[in-house]
């Protein structure tokens, strides 16, 4: 603990800011497109960022909402299961050989499900206090069971080309996934950054008895967070399944897992209280650009087998640089 | 209403068993075939595996931590296991050596919670991840088969009534009852979940006990995956995954608090059977197994919330 | 919370134990009697002339609409033969085990026929072997198990004719086989059993026959199509020579023709592979798939059926070299072999026959 006024604050503040998680992925990132830059120039190619980026944007719109459960102090890893039935339920929605409703109210349907979905789980959490993990364990579990149940055995072949556009569509050149995305994290840091609900999130994340005490309103605050979540979900569903014509019924399977571990590794803490979204929007993208790196660099057939292993050890560097990135709080 | 029934009815163990009743009477009028001993003996080798993890698992969630990476700590085992035999060491030495590589995966866990305090969640996410790459990095994603049968028989032998791998389950939980009861470890671990700044200040050992948990977590691993070898005769880099998901569903369906300090092995062990008697159950009578997923939810939600509702608070 | 403590204290823990096994084993009433069976000649249980046949269909993955065009054959045969009861079911994730599980559960249940698709064949062999020991009648189609793990194996094609059936689909498509060109295979997962088995089988028919096409990757898809179009849009940009992709699975294939045409690559670039005509219509109607290879699904689930009723009854036995299937006509039997017939390569010319 630094005396007061023995170091100028701009120097205080570049030092937090290099021991920040943030700077480390962002140097981590820099690193890495150099390199790739060096071995293999098309690497750097805007067509290869742009994919890239889309292909990270549904990980980094439901990053978003799930760096706010983090942060409360709560978990969610069902949103892989909501993803799949969320799609199945689109698809049977819009889809000519199913309920063929018209594409919009396919959309809004989609829609007002994930937030219902997440409205239940939220329930659960805030007002039945059942620990969300099970919750969402539970979920995790009947969902998929449900997407199932929904694609009864088929896939939908057949959406109508309104949703297509939506995940294949392009505005001023600049995929509509993108421009989706940007809205969400712009909306994200204001509900962070100027909003009292962001403020409640990070209050009753960082001291949860403190917060009761203070009449902060938990139980609603919870509830609207994991609504927030499953609404980001059904908006990543759609405009991400769209970009392929088969919704099949595996979509979203082990995405909770890649969420949960980009939010993390973006510098969330899973105790609750902490969190960043520019980590976590580094964080998905450096998930999402390992496995391009492995491909770009043509290390041939016997390092594919390696693949996961790289992928691993790169997951298990970025959590072990944790504890040296950590600011030192007082006990 | 809380006031009405007494106490010993109001803690999750008992709902549990009220539950399993519930369920035996429900599944005997259903379908009375599905109760023969016969079936029951041979259903229950789906389960062991699974209950053998769950009892480090449970000791590791009263401590307020948790354990992601055992499905991988499993592959990475059976893999090694798979290899040296292959190789043409004998099988037990493989074993052996299966067990030594899941301690050290546990070890290594334990280490970076304990020396770098990395929260449980992170390290075990990553090395859940990493554990399963080297797996299959290591085998180039082949199947390695081809037994001995003196080893593939400890799989599919039975006796007395029950297979090897439930007798090793029966002296696993007798080892884990005795720590939890009449060894000074018990009580410190439920010490560390309640609050583990005081138990530190009382002067407990907590990184060694912490460490020592995740080792034995690694153990069991491993042995999950020999009995798997020997059930299955194969050992690949893609067994155990998705095994964590149901060894913490029989564990928090248990009544063990996620948060630490609360939970017995008897809830664990009636979470198991619950979980197991409902998945083999909705299999045997509708043979739909999209409902099995979704009956498995309903059931851990349903279960949990009960659990709640009567009375079981949160650890603050 | 003492009470938790002392429900669980070695005294009560025993007692509870104790009654619990009790109340256990006489719920548990006696094991049902044994299936009264023959022995026959090759040590296979033969069992006599039933009026109700029960087959259990057990596909690789439930919920896979190749799976389900199979079942509406199987569930045709059991219709027209009149005495089949036919179960379908089969792990909704594809794991082995589970269908190990399954397997070891229709064992307990006492059905006539187990037919399956093994997902891993060495997981699964264990099971049917203790099946068989019971009695039942167990054939493999769609995938072969361990030989001595089932009595038949119902083929469509054997794996060989269909790894060079792909290989020679995507030849014929890029016009030759003088055309020099850099291809890739867009797998399921690096340890699927039946895709390792077609590469080995793509790699020798590219080494021996056609050298001008090299192989220059050979990637995962675990499963989700968006990894297939992940992967083979990142394999286009890195080997931009690429003249071709094998989507070897009935996800990778749909994700990897969505990312060439996306990439604009439709009709330059060839992808061909294994997958339901109906999800690939829209792709084989613009152009971007010429050739989808297959099968006829409902065929083989049909004959599946034909076979397993055949066994129960004790018309087929090992041995025979023909076998009558029902409206197929007479099928060919090579060693313990039932063959359907050839593969399909489904074209913009006769796709629109198909409907599945």
């Amino acid at each position: 603990m630094n005396p007061s006024g023995s170091k100028p604050n701009v120097q205080q503040a570049w030092l937090s800011l290099l021991r920040s998680r943030t700077a480390g992925l962002a140097c981590f990132t820099t690193l890495i497109l150099v390199w790739m830059s060096l071995w293999n120039p098309t690497f750097l190619a805007w067509s290869n960022m742009r994919d890239i980026a889309v292909a990270a944007a549904p990980v980094c719109i439901i990053s978003c909402g799930l760096m706010l459960v983090l942060v409360l102090g709560e978990i969610d890893i069902s949103v892989g299961s909501m993803m799949g039935v969320l799609a199945a339920a689109m698809g049977a929605m819009a889809s000519a050989s199913r309920w063929h409703l018209p594409p919009g109210v396919a959309m809004v349907g989609t829609l007002i499900l994930g937030v219902c979905i997440g409205a239940i789980n939220g329930w659960l959490v805030a007002y039945l206090k059942v620990p969300s993990i099970m919750v969402t364990l539970g979920m995790l579990t009947a969902l998929r069971g449900v997407t199932e149940v929904i694609m009864g055995g088929q896939w939908i072949t057949d959406l109508p080309p309104e949703l297509r556009y939506l995940g294949t569509g392009s505005w001023l050149e600049i995929p509509i996934c993108l421009w989706v995305t940007a809205t969400v994290v712009l909306i994200s840091l204001w509900l962070i950054h100027r909003s009292t609900l962001g403020r409640r999130i990070y209050a009753i994340g960082s001291h949860p008895k403190a917060a009761r005490l203070a009449g902060l309103p938990i139980a609603r605050t919870q509830c609207l967070v994991f609504a927030w979540t499953g609404f980001l979900t059904a908006v990543a569903t759609l405009v991400s399944v769209p970009q392929l014509s088969v919704v099949d019924s595996g979509i979203g399977v082990g995405m909770e897992l890649l969420v949960v571990t980009c939010v993390v590794v973006g510098g969330t803490a899973v105790s609750g209280g902490i969190g960043n979204l520019t980590g976590v929007l580094l964080g998905a993208l450096l998930m999402t650009m390992i496995s391009t790196v492995l491909i770009f660099m043509k290390l041939g057939e016997n390092a594919t087998y390696w693949s996961k292993a790289i992928q691993g050890l790169f997951i298990l560097g970025a959590i072990l640089l944790e504890p040296w990135t950590r600011s030192r709080k007082k006990p | 209403m809380k006031a009405r029934l007494p106490s010993w009815l109001m803690n999750p163990e008992s709902l549990l068993i009220g539950l399993g009743m519930a369920f035996w009477l429900i599944m005997g009028k259903l379908d009375h075939s599905f109760l023969q001993w016969e079936v029951q003996q041979e259903l229950s080798t789906h389960i062991w595996e699974t209950a053998l993890m769950a009892l480090p698992m449970t000791l590791i969630i009263l401590t307020g931590g948790i354990d992601l990476s055992i499905g991988s700590i499993m592959s990475l085992s059976a893999v090694t296991a798979g290899l040296l035999h292959q190789a043409g060491w004998p099988m037990p030495m493989g074993c052996l050596a299966a067990m030594v590589v899941g301690m050290a995966c546990g070890w290594f866990n334990g280490w970076f919670i304990t020396r770098f305090k990395v929260h449980p969640l992170m390290i075990t996410l990553a090395s859940m991840a990493a554990f399963r790459g080297i797996a299959e990095g290591v085998s180039q994603a082949r199947p390695l088969s081809g037994f001995p049968e003196s080893f593939t028989r400890m799989g599919n032998d039975v006796w007395l009534g029950l297979p090897i791998a439930g007798w090793i389950f029966a002296g696993s939980l007798a080892m884990a009852a005795w720590i939890m009861h009449a060894h000074r470890l018990g009580r410190c671990i439920h010490a560390i979940g309640y609050n583990e700044q005081a138990a530190r200040f009382s002067g407990l050992r907590v990184d060694r006990m912490l460490l020592g948990l995740y080792t034995l977590s690694g153990l069991s691993a491993a042995m999950a995956a020999i009995l798997f070898m020997a059930r299955r005769n194969t050992a690949k880099a893609d067994i155990g995954a998705g095994v964590e998901l149901g060894v913490i569903t029989a564990v928090v369906m248990g009544g063990v608090s996620i948060f630490g300090g609360r939970g017995t092995l008897a809830g664990v062990c009636l979470g198991l059977f619950l979980i197991h008697e409902t998945r083999e159950f909705v299999s045997w009578h509708w043979s739909r197994d999209e409902l099995n997923l979704l009956a498995l939810g309903v059931l851990l939600i349903l279960s949990v919330v009960f659990q709640q509702l009567l009375g079981h608070k949160r650890a603050s | 919370m003492k009470h938790c403590f002392s429900l669980l204290s070695p005294p009560h823990l025993l007692r509870g134990c104790l009654i619990a096994w009790i109340l256990f084993l006489s719920a548990c009433g006696p094991s049902a009697p044994s299936k009264s069976t023959e022995t026959g000649a090759d040590n296979q249980a033969v069992v006599a002339p039933k009026d109700t046949i029960t087959i259990a269909l057990i596909p690789k993955k439930k919920g896979l609409p190749y799976f389900t065009s199979c079942a509406s054959g199987a569930e045709a045969a059991a219709q027209e033969l009149g005495n089949v009861t036919l179960i379908y079911d089969g792990p909704t994730d594809g794991s082995p085990e589970k269908q190990a599980s399954m397997i070891e559960q229709y064992a307990l249940k006492g059905v006539d026929v187990i037919a399956v698709s093994p997902n891993d064949p060495d997981v699964v062999a264990p099971a049917m072997r203790k099946a068989r020991e019971k009695g039942i009648h167990v054939i493999a189609w769609d995938a072969d198990a361990v030989t001595d793990a089932r009595s038949f194996f119902v083929n469509q094609s054997t794996a060989q004719a269909i790894a060079y059936g792909m290989v020679d689909t995507m030849v014929r498509d890029l016009g030759g086989p003088e055309i020099r060109a850099q291809v890739a295979i867009v797998t399921a997962y690096l340890t699927a059993a039946n895709q390792n088995i077609w590469i080995e089988h793509m790699k020798t028919r590219m080494a021996d026959t056609y050298p001008n096409l090299e192989l220059v990757a050979i990637k995962p898809s675990d499963e989700d199509q968006k990894l297939a179009f992940k992967v083979t849009q990142d394999l286009m940009k890195a080997y931009p020579d690429i003249k071709g992709f094998f989507g070897i699975s009935s996800v990778s294939f749909p994700g990897a023709a969505e990312a060439v045409k996306q990439a604009g690559e439709s009709g330059k670039v060839m992808v061909t592979g294994l997958a339901t005509p109906n999800s690939m219509k829209a792709y084989v109607k613009d152009g971007t798939v010429k050739s989808v290879v297959l099968w006829n699904t409902a065929e083989l689930g049909y004959l599946t059926v034909q076979v397993g009723a055949a066994l129960a009854q004790g018309a087929l036995k090992a041995g025979e070299t023909t076998f009558e299937a029902g409206k197929l006509g007479t099928k060919q039997i090579e060693g313990d072999h039932v063959l359907l017939g050839d593969i399909l390569v489904f074209t913009k010319d006769n796709i629109d026959q198909y409907d599945f």
